[in-house]
């Protein structure tokens, strides 16, 4: 076993790992933690995959933006010093059968699936170039759509969000 | 080396333990922590597919999927907030005036 | 330069109506009480829009490299976005002051949601059609939260958003194992090879992931637990919204994605959507019988009329595809005229809306009650109204195909739905009205009915003004 085929293992085992944590944990604060980890192990697959610039990215969009905002929203949303902060489970058997079912069906596709892909990665030595371009040329109408997006998240959340007494002030 | 097969069932395990998270728990903001791993799986099996069809147009899908994460995460917490507000709950059973 | 410029015009009722909201924003930043204003810009921009849309109907094509749709179907589509949106914003006029919740912000997440339905409803590459969906998607959940005050809103967005992400999680998945099939994400490229993919896994897994997407945002039983409540909880302008255009872009990416020219899964999916038509209608007209809430039934109504569509697009030919547009149309202007009576008929705390409150509406406001009884009939499918040619269209092309068994189905569930229609007429007609609460008189939610209403006669005694074109779209 190379080295590389040892760190996919650990990077899978902590992304499996914290994975579990996020879904069963029965605290709010340690699914937020569990969730710190997954995203690192994710960005540890990436670089494991030749995706540098994505690795990055990961960790910046994903760690430094939408966990904060998660936190936030747990800080905002529990009354940390008593024990609502523990939340439980509901409908266990039938999301097992529906759980089960998916599982076994992915793993059986994907390990009859037949590939028509190169048996080795090819040496890349950076891809923030070929990305920068594309998105700006081939992928350019998304990219604008996504910038609409993302002006929609900005007005919505803060339309959503703005308290209920300003709604007579604004009206 | 590894196999693709090995990404593609690893992102396969994390999309059904998100799928199950989603389908067993009552908090709001746990439920979109799942949603999140269930993205953050997609996302793995697009790069995995990037590197092994060497295409960058996949990893150029899952920057899309980032900001459309992103975007979501913004326009749930407000949503989550809204709700508390009025509610002083999160959890989803409190939340059944329009029978769930 | 000149192929950038070239694909701009190209694709100019999108540019123009993203132009729109941001002018329409600057009008909200830096002008006070604007609301009113900002309504009117609005509608004279998407009258713009709509004209460009006419004006690039011709030019069929692609434009940016590829990733979308330009002429034909995708100015079709447009303009059906256009008008649902700008008959919502008429209608928003007086009902949005009534209930204290007249914010400018409506009108750019109404705007901005047709640049997510134009987009979802003409891209040619599933990404284009991922981001549009959920540019539409996002605005929707905050549109159907925007009475933030309100607990039933705030659980109809919550709702809403957490199925919708849930439902994103699966339609991303399906893409990704298309992806990794194909090696591409273009529909045409992946149409080219489709057939020698036919036994593929992984793609046929991942179209079906990509169809569970799909039918959770059409609102087709088993992925329809979202509709009743998020329809119910959400204003009643937007839920108009909702249930006409983004259902109908919604549809349109359906048919662009799985049949009309880029036919990616070469009818494997056809008995899957006959599958769920027959729950859709079944369930949808079963359940709406027993509801009280006139939302609610409205809701449930929504989910069968879904389910008729289907049968258009589990037959697939050319002459369904037409149909279910002309169907398409006909429930825009039918449905929004009926959530507009009901926004009228609704009071400042957004309540009112049990189909009792209707009684005696025929002799109070005898306009009104003929207006809805108008709406109702059309959802039934009485000739000569539009609804009734929606159906026969896809009815006549799904026996075409041999689908009979299917159309055996529809006729009879919409023999169902005669009675849940009607009883509200009768309600309106031959029930006295218990509690006399004055109805607004608002002239432009009345304008915006009697354009709804002309649709749905025009288009009823007129069906080939529509069907014409439809046959000339790809």
């Amino acid at each position: 076993m190379s080295y590389t085929d040892a760190f996919f293992y650990f990077f899978a085992a902590l992304t499996v790992g914290s994975a579990l944590v996020v879904t069963f944990s029965r605290s709010v604060i340690y699914a937020a933690f569990a969730l710190l980890f997954t995203f690192l192990g994710v960005a540890g697959l990436y670089v494991l995959l030749q995706a540098d610039f994505l690795a990055v990215a990961q960790i910046m969009v994903y760690v430094g933006g939408i966990l904060i905002l998660l936190l936030f929203g747990v800080m905002l949303t529990t009354r940390v010093t008593n024990a609502e902060i523990t939340t439980g489970t509901v409908q266990g058997l039938p999301a097992t059968v529906v759980v089960g079912i998916l599982l076994g069906t992915l793993i059986l596709l994907v390990s009859r699936a037949t590939w028509n892909v190169q048996e080795s990665l090819p040496d890349v030595t950076g891809t923030t170039t070929e990305i920068g371009e594309r998105l700006l040329t081939t992928f350019l109408l998304p990219f604008e759509i996504a910038g609409i997006l993302l002006l929609v998240a900005i007005m919505g959340a803060a339309m959503i969000a703005r308290s209920t007494d300003k709604t007579k002030e604004a009206a | 080396m590894i196999p693709i097969s090995h990404y593609l069932i690893l992102s396969a395990v994390m999309f059904t333990i998100g799928c199950a998270g989603v389908l067993t728990r009552r908090n709001a903001i746990i439920i979109f922590m799942c949603i999140e791993l269930m993205l953050n799986s997609v996302n793995l099996t697009f790069v995995a597919f990037s590197a092994y069809l060497g295409d960058s147009a996949g990893q150029i899908i899952v920057f899309f999927v980032m900001a459309v994460a992103a975007a979501e995460a913004a326009v749930g917490l407000a949503i989550v907030l809204a709700l508390f507000r009025n509610k002083k709950s999160v959890d989803i059973n409190d939340v059944n005036i329009l029978k769930w | 330069m000149q192929q950038l410029l070239q694909d701009t015009l190209a694709t100019a009722p999108l540019g123009v109506t993203i132009l729109l909201s941001l002018v329409v924003i600057l009008l909200h930043s830096f002008v006070k009480n604007s609301e009113r204003a900002q309504a009117m810009v609005s509608v004279a921009g998407l009258a713009i829009a709509a004209a460009a849309a006419f004006w690039t109907f011709p030019m069929r094509g692609t434009a940016f490299s590829g990733m979308v749709m330009t002429g034909g179907y995708a100015s079709a589509m447009s303009v059906l976005f256009i008008a649902g949106a700008a008959l919502t914003i008429l209608l928003a006029r007086d009902y949005l002051g009534k209930i204290g919740a007249d914010f400018g912000e409506f009108h750019i997440l109404v705007l901005l949601a047709v640049t997510g339905m134009m987009a979802f409803a003409s891209g040619l590459d599933l990404i284009v059609t991922f981001i549009g969906l959920e540019v539409m998607s996002v605005c929707l959940y905050v549109l159907a939260g925007m009475t933030r005050g309100r607990l039933e809103a705030n659980e109809a967005s919550l709702k809403y958003f957490l199925l919708g992400a849930f439902a994103t999680g699966f339609f991303l998945y399906g893409i990704a194992l298309i992806y990794g099939a194909a090696g591409t994400t273009n529909l045409a490229a992946i149409a080219q090879s489709a057939s020698a993919r036919a036994q593929d896994p992984l793609f046929l897994a991942g179209c079906g992931l990509l169809l569970v997407g799909f039918a959770f945002k059409v609102g087709a039983v088993p992925f329809h637990m979202w509709v009743p409540d998020v329809y119910e909880g959400a204003p009643s302008v937007v839920t108009g919204f909702m249930s006409t255009a983004a259902k109908a872009s919604a549809f349109a990416a359906f048919m662009l994605v799985f049949i009309a020219k880029f036919d990616i899964a070469h009818g494997r999916i056809s008995l899957a959507l006959a599958m769920l038509s027959v729950a859709s209608m079944v369930l949808g007209n079963v359940v709406a019988i027993s509801q009280t809430s006139i939302k609610r039934m409205l809701a449930y109504s929504s989910i069968a009329h879904a389910g008729y569509m289907l049968i258009g697009l589990a037959a697939g030919t050319p002459a369904a595809i037409s149909g279910v547009l002309f169907y398409l149309l006909s429930y825009l202007f039918t449905n929004i005229g009926a959530f507009g009576v009901v926004s009228i008929i609704e009071n400042e705390k957004q309540e009112n809306v049990s189909i009792e409150s209707f009684a005696g509406l025929g002799t109070r406001r005898p306009l009104l009650g003929a207006l809805m009884s108008l709406f109702l009939f059309s959802l039934v499918g009485l000739p000569p109204l539009s609804g009734f040619f929606g159906k026969y269209y896809i009815f006549y092309a799904a026996i075409a195909e041999g689908y009979t068994w299917l159309t055996i189905v529809g006729v009879l569930t919409s023999m169902i739905s005669i009675y849940y229609y009607l009883r509200v007429v009768v309600v309106m007609y031959f029930r006295s009205d218990t509690d006399a609460t004055a109805v607004p008189v608002t002239t432009l939610g009345t304008a915006s009915l009697l354009l709804s209403a002309a649709g749905v006669l025009v288009f009823g005694f007129f069906p080939r003004l529509i069907t014409d074109i439809a046959d000339t779209l790809f």
